[in-house]
């Protein structure tokens, strides 16, 4: 009995599902934007500085699409994405600023209290056995506070420091730190795929119950999203203060959409189990470049929000349509596949 | 057919209902005569809930009649069935746990006033239900601080609270004690003597003997036995109808089982924190031992505390010997090699929408991890490759998503991590629900194999043809105790007949926790 199909044929499935992808439909709707806005500004976009805008300012739109998809990725979600990385951001400013805390120590500080944050976040959830909405919606308006509470009123300018340096700092017009945020991507994505404790979050995540009976704490795959979450939020933030002007309390504000918005375009499942890293980077590109098109044709910024919101919404719509026929065709298939089943159980049988 | 006594008030001819895989009605009749009590008698697996979940227009099916009162009907949802006049006490608990008695009573008949609810004809008519019981319960205390036998009750009240012609009444008394019991069926017989028609489907034969005028006994989802009078019958009599003569337990060589030294597994009086009461058992290596019982009789629940999911709270387990404390199924997975089949495999035991790469390594992750937990993706695919060609799984590849395969391959799927985690014990429960007949004697094989391997397995199953087929011994379990062992010499006739006459041995239910 042939139970695998052979390795050439497999080859071949794995390539058309990757074509028919939500991926590869992310990448063609990219690719052809920006090869529209690439001809309405008459080439000028294909210009270093151009090129170097797009992608310094793609940087925190990914990091926080990734910190929101490893919790998605265990069945929770993160609403304090944006006041934490606010508050880290303007902590960092502040050490710097006001206390001369040295560049490493401030990053050193911002990543680890980060991480405590989320892994509290996770605590909290596990612990009080409230729905992780409610506990990150309260942490949401405390750290907000807390970020208020260092930052008050003020803009503080960390200076011309070695940070300033890296912020600005590119290889071939392409900006170190959206080379980082890609890092962090690959980072992920390997560890979600390749190593035990991501593969334990995605089963967690996928079922609960099955992940349980495989001798899998669920507890602790919530609680490492959330730490993890709050990491890449402390990057996030890092990041943020080396290539902004300056920080003040409105940084973090207008995260929360687009947090939520790159993975789900991006193929992530609310339930959990299923999350895209590079759907969502890709996701991150598509609503980027909705940004690009306000300052080029110089539209109301308003446009931005309602589209972003329209294609968010209409990707569920669409992924829950695509489901429910991938659905109806399996069931098909799987009738079929039962007379086959009859046809050799003797086989199946001995061969055991 | 012969005509017997009045005109039918319900009368279902020919019935047959299909499910993947399997016929669960092949042609059942059942006729209900206004004023008498009917039993209704089966195995597990016979039909039954099928056939009440028909009756109750749950389910459509797909050929015969159903006429009530002398009129051709179709019953598309169970508020038809409301409409016809037929009412239903199910099995399982229909309450809001949170709605107060009287709201629970009403809740398919909100008495209103405009658009408000009209509180006080709801607790007028809740009254007149529970009077009629003789029930003196808090109309306003929510559902959830009832005992279970008062929450059953309030099911049954609501079940009177319209004026139905047939009354079902689904293992009414799995939860009353006598007293209560005793209650309900002065009541059934006040019913009767009024003229309705009442269904009664009990595994007690007691009760059945006692209350019911008639009976219908359904085997293999036909009725063998068709309104009969039940004082015509003897309790012998109706469990050999039970039981049949038709199936013929499948043999294989049979393999040895070592004897000598401790047992793989071993229970001496266990008690556990869900309501277990003394449970001694042991298996074997080599050895498949049965565990039978009617569904809620806490076999499911052994085998989760067996794994640590539940506290033993007195007596000692045992695992080749040394006291095992299994605190988390990691430990009964990595320290005692215990695993667990579980009996729905797409809810517990399956990752539908992830590959079978991770469905079945997951429980090898630990040991197939290299530096930093770094799992290599070809040791994964081969380990995937070599179950799917050992238990003859078929799929596309192993980055297949488990969802996307049959039932009987899905069942091997959720098998198939345990062997890769080297379990030398394994709980297997309810192996082949759902899947179809081929499928399911090359999954007995395996099993069966698994055991000449050397695997000590605890089955749980409610298919008595299959438990004859593949276990040893039988034990029964009733109420969170156990009942009593039946050795199998794989005769069905007489095997099945001793299980039968252990689970319906008399003696009244223990409570249990309403939530549990």
């Amino acid at each position: 009995m042939k139970a695998l199909s052979s390795g050439r044929s497999e080859a071949r499935t794995s390539l058309l599902r990757f074509f028919r992808s939500t991926e590869m439909t992310l990448l063609v709707v990219g690719a052809a934007g920006f090869a529209i806005l690439v001809a309405g500004s008459h080439g000028s976009l294909l210009h270093g500085d151009a090129v170097r805008g797009i992608l310094s300012y793609l940087t925190v739109p990914i990091l926080i699409g990734l910190a929101q998809l490893v919790v998605l990725a265990v069945g929770q979600m993160n609403l304090s994405v944006g006041p934490l990385g606010g508050f880290l951001a303007v902590l960092i400013a502040a050490l710097m600023a006001d206390h001369g805390v040295p560049v490493l120590l401030a990053v050193v500080i911002a990543l680890t209290l980060g991480t405590l944050i989320g892994a509290a976040n996770g605590l909290l959830v596990v612990t009080t056995r409230i729905n992780g909405f409610i506990v990150t919606l309260a942490t949401m308006t405390i750290l907000g506070g807390l970020q208020y509470r260092v930052v008050g009123t003020r803009t503080i300018d960390p200076g011309s420091g070695i940070l300033k340096t890296f912020g600005t700092m590119s290889l071939l017009n392409v900006p170190v730190i959206f080379l980082i945020a890609l890092a962090a991507a690959g980072l992920l994505a390997f560890f979600l795929r390749r190593v035990v404790t991501g593969r334990r979050l995605l089963a967690s995540g996928g079922n609960p119950l099955a992940a349980r009976l495989s001798g899998i704490s669920n507890d602790r795959a919530i609680v490492v999203a959330h730490a993890l979450s709050g990491l890449i939020i402390g990057v996030a933030a890092v990041l943020t203060v080396a290539s902004a002007p300056g920080v003040n309390k409105s940084i973090g504000g207008d995260w929360l959409l687009p947090s939520f918005a790159a993975p789900i375009i991006g193929g992530a499942a609310l339930t959990g189990g299923s999350v895209s890293v590079l759907g969502a980077v890709l996701a991150a590109f598509v609503i980027r470049l909705v940004d690009v098109a306000r300052a080029q044709y110089s539209l109301d910024p308003s446009w931005v929000n309602f589209t972003v919101g329209a294609v968010v919404l209409g990707t569920v719509v669409i992924t829950r349509i695509r489901e429910t026929r991938q659905a109806k065709a399996t069931r098909r298939r799987v009738d079929l596949g039962r007379t086959g089943i009859t046809g050799d159980s003797s086989t199946a049988g001995s061969a055991s | 057919m012969t005509d017997i006594g009045s005109d039918p008030i319900l009368l279902a001819d020919g019935l047959v209902k299909d499910f993947p895989g399997v016929r669960a009605l092949n042609g059942a009749t059942l006729r209900m005569s206004p004023g008498s009590v009917h039993a209704l008698l089966g195995e597990n697996g016979a039909g039954k809930s099928t056939l009440i979940k028909i009756l109750t227009g749950l389910y459509q099916p797909d050929a015969g009649n159903l006429v009530v009162g002398g009129q051709p009907i179709t019953l598309h949802s169970a508020n038809d069935a409301a409409a016809a006049g037929i009412a239903v006490v199910h099995q399982e608990r229909n309450l809001v746990p949170e709605f107060s008695v009287a709201e629970n009573i009403t809740l398919n008949r909100i008495p209103v006033r405009g658009v408000l609810v009209d509180r006080a004809e709801m607790r007028a008519r809740a009254r007149r239900c529970l009077d009629l019981l003789d029930l003196d319960l808090d109309l306003d205390a929510p559902v959830n601080r009832l005992s279970v036998a008062q929450a059953q009750l309030v099911e049954i009240a609501r079940a009177l609270s319209s004026e139905n012609r047939v009354l079902l009444l689904d293992e009414p008394t799995s939860a009353l004690t006598l007293q209560e019991s005793d209650r309900l069926f002065e009541l059934v017989r006040r019913l009767r003597d009024q003229g309705t028609a009442i269904l009664l489907v009990s595994h007690k034969l007691e009760e059945v003997f006692a209350v019911c005028d008639t009976v219908t006994v359904l085997r293999d989802g036909v009725s063998v036995l068709e309104a009969a009078p039940l004082a015509e019958h003897s309790r012998d009599e109706v469990v050999t109808l039970m039981v049949g003569r038709s199936h013929q337990a499948a043999s294989f060589e049979p393999h040895v089982v070592e004897r000598d030294g401790p047992a793989a597994l071993e229970l001496d009086k266990v008690s556990t924190a869900s309501g277990h009461r003394d449970i001694s058992l042991d298996v074997r290596r080599g050895e498949i031992v049965g565990l039978y019982g009617l569904v809620g009789a806490g076999r499911t629940e052994l085998a989760k505390a067996l794994l640590g999911l539940d506290r033993v709270v007195s007596g000692e387990v045992r695992v080749h010997g040394q006291r095992a404390r299994v605190r988390d199924v990691r430990e009964a997975l990595n320290r005692y090699r215990i695993g667990y089949v579980p009996e729905n495999r797409k809810e517990e035991g399956l990752f539908l929408d992830q590959p079978l790469t991770m469905n079945i390594a997951v429980t090898v992750w630990n040991r197939i991890q290299r530096a930093f937990g770094y799992v290599p993706r070809a040791r994964e695919r081969k380990l995937v490759q070599e179950y799917t060609e050992s238990l003859g799984i078929r799929a596309s590849g192993p980055d297949q998503h488990a969802g996307l395969l049959s039932g009987g391959n899905q069942q091997k799927v959720s098998l198939a991590k345990w062997l890769a985690a080297k379990t030398e014990i394994l709980i297997i429960d309810e192996p082949t629900v759902g899947i179809d007949v081929r499928a399911k004697s090359a999954f007995h094989q395996l099993i069966w194999q698994l055991a000449a391997d050397g695997l000590a397995i605890l089955l749980i199953t409610s298919d008595l043809p299959e438990m004859v087929t593949l276990a040893e011994r039988i034990v029964v379990m009733r109420d969170f105790q156990i009942a009593g062992s039946v050795p199998n010499d794989h005769d069905y006739e007489r095997t099945s007949t001793a299980v039968i006459r252990l689970i319906h041995g008399s003696g009244s239910s223990n409570r249990k926790p309403y939530e549990r």
